[in-house]
């Protein structure tokens, strides 16, 4: 597994892409009620799909096994900073996804790398990126890869006020 | 305390700017200082006097300051000590919630602590998104500042994402 090819997402993925983001959502979704999906989630993002692999403020990477059978992607952003704190301009990785079967043979590991790599051939120094609480493997995957906990994200319903 | 508290708190005015940038600064300092990867960019004061009449105007965000212990008569009104920012947004159609409160910005200076006004802040912040439809309330806090974290729990807020940073000249 170590040898799957990843490579810049295309037009041609985007049906791959939603059934593997939709798959994502629903992992998370199950692990934190919070993050359930809304009824038009899948046509925003495909729209969004669409729009992030011809614009140059995204980058969409996916892993390819055999030359057919997209089995994970990646999504990461160039934007300004908040313009009173550092960084000027901040890289933001929004999704990294590996399909459940083809797990623990570090396909997740270089979507992450090639990620940064991209990142780092642009004007931004500093990455940034979210991981829901309740998903405790995926905040220790990124913490075995050098990332640092910055700030906690915390909500409350309005039902509950 | 806490109804004295939020008496204190009122939405903020045009002839509270500079004291309000004031605060803001030392806010965003305190920040800095506890997390130096959060720290001020040089221009930050000059955009902050720019951009805050401009969030004044903005429906879609609420500006509320807290005032101290009334001056003598011949002073005039009470001293800002603290103040409060939140954004209400209508988020993209792909989590459930898309009406969200945002509460961006909260401070009380050192010597006004103790006497409930966060508390006020954040109680009067709440009200004002949840009246302006917000489904959701959410609140962004650096992990070094645990008081911070403590006082958003307190208010009845949870745990949803951890936000986690690297710099890529350590790639």
């Amino acid at each position: 597994m170590e040898g799957v090819p990843i490579r810049n997402a295309r037009r041609g993925d985007i049906p791959s892409l939603l059934l593997l983001w939709n798959a994502m959502m629903k992992e998370i979704g199950a692990a934190d009620p919070r993050f359930a999906l809304h009824a038009h989630a899948r046509e925003h993002q495909a729209a969004l799909f669409q729009k992030w692999i011809q614009d140059e403020e995204h980058l969409v990477v996916v892993a390819e096994e055999g030359g057919r059978l997209v089995i994970g992607f990646a999504v990461a952003s160039i934007a300004d900073g908040n313009g009173w704190q550092i960084p000027n301009r901040l890289g933001r990785i929004s999704d990294v996804y590996v399909a459940p079967p083809r797990r623990r043979q570090g396909v997740a590991r270089r979507l992450a790398g090639r990620l940064l790599d991209l990142l780092y051939e642009t004007d931004v120094d500093t990455v940034r990126l979210a991981v829901a609480v309740s998903n405790e493997g995926a905040h220790a995957f990124w913490k075995s890869m050098g990332w640092e906990d910055l700030e906690l994200v915390l909500q409350k319903d309005v039902d509950s006020a | 305390m806490a109804s004295e508290a939020n008496s204190a708190v009122r939405a903020a005015r045009r002839s509270d700017l500079h004291a309000l940038a004031d605060l803001r600064m030392r806010f965003l300092g305190a920040v800095g200082h506890a997390e130096p990867r959060l720290r001020l960019l040089a221009d930050a004061r000059a955009r902050t006097e720019q951009t805050l009449p401009v969030w004044m105007g903005q429906d879609d965000r609420v500006l509320i300051v807290a005032e101290g212990e009334a001056p003598d008569v011949e002073e005039g009104t009470p001293p800002i000590v603290g103040y409060a920012m939140g954004l209400f947004t209508t988020a993209p159609p792909l989590l459930q919630h898309t009406h969200v409160g945002e509460i961006l910005e909260i401070y009380v200076l050192p010597d006004a602590r103790g006497r409930g006004l966060a508390g006020a802040l954040i109680d009067v912040l709440t009200s004002a998104l949840t009246g302006r439809g917000a489904e959701v309330l959410r609140s962004v806090v650096p992990i070094v500042g645990n008081a911070d974290v403590d006082r958003i729990q307190r208010a009845g807020y949870s745990p949803l994402q951890f936000v986690l940073e690297r710099r890529l000249d350590t790639v």
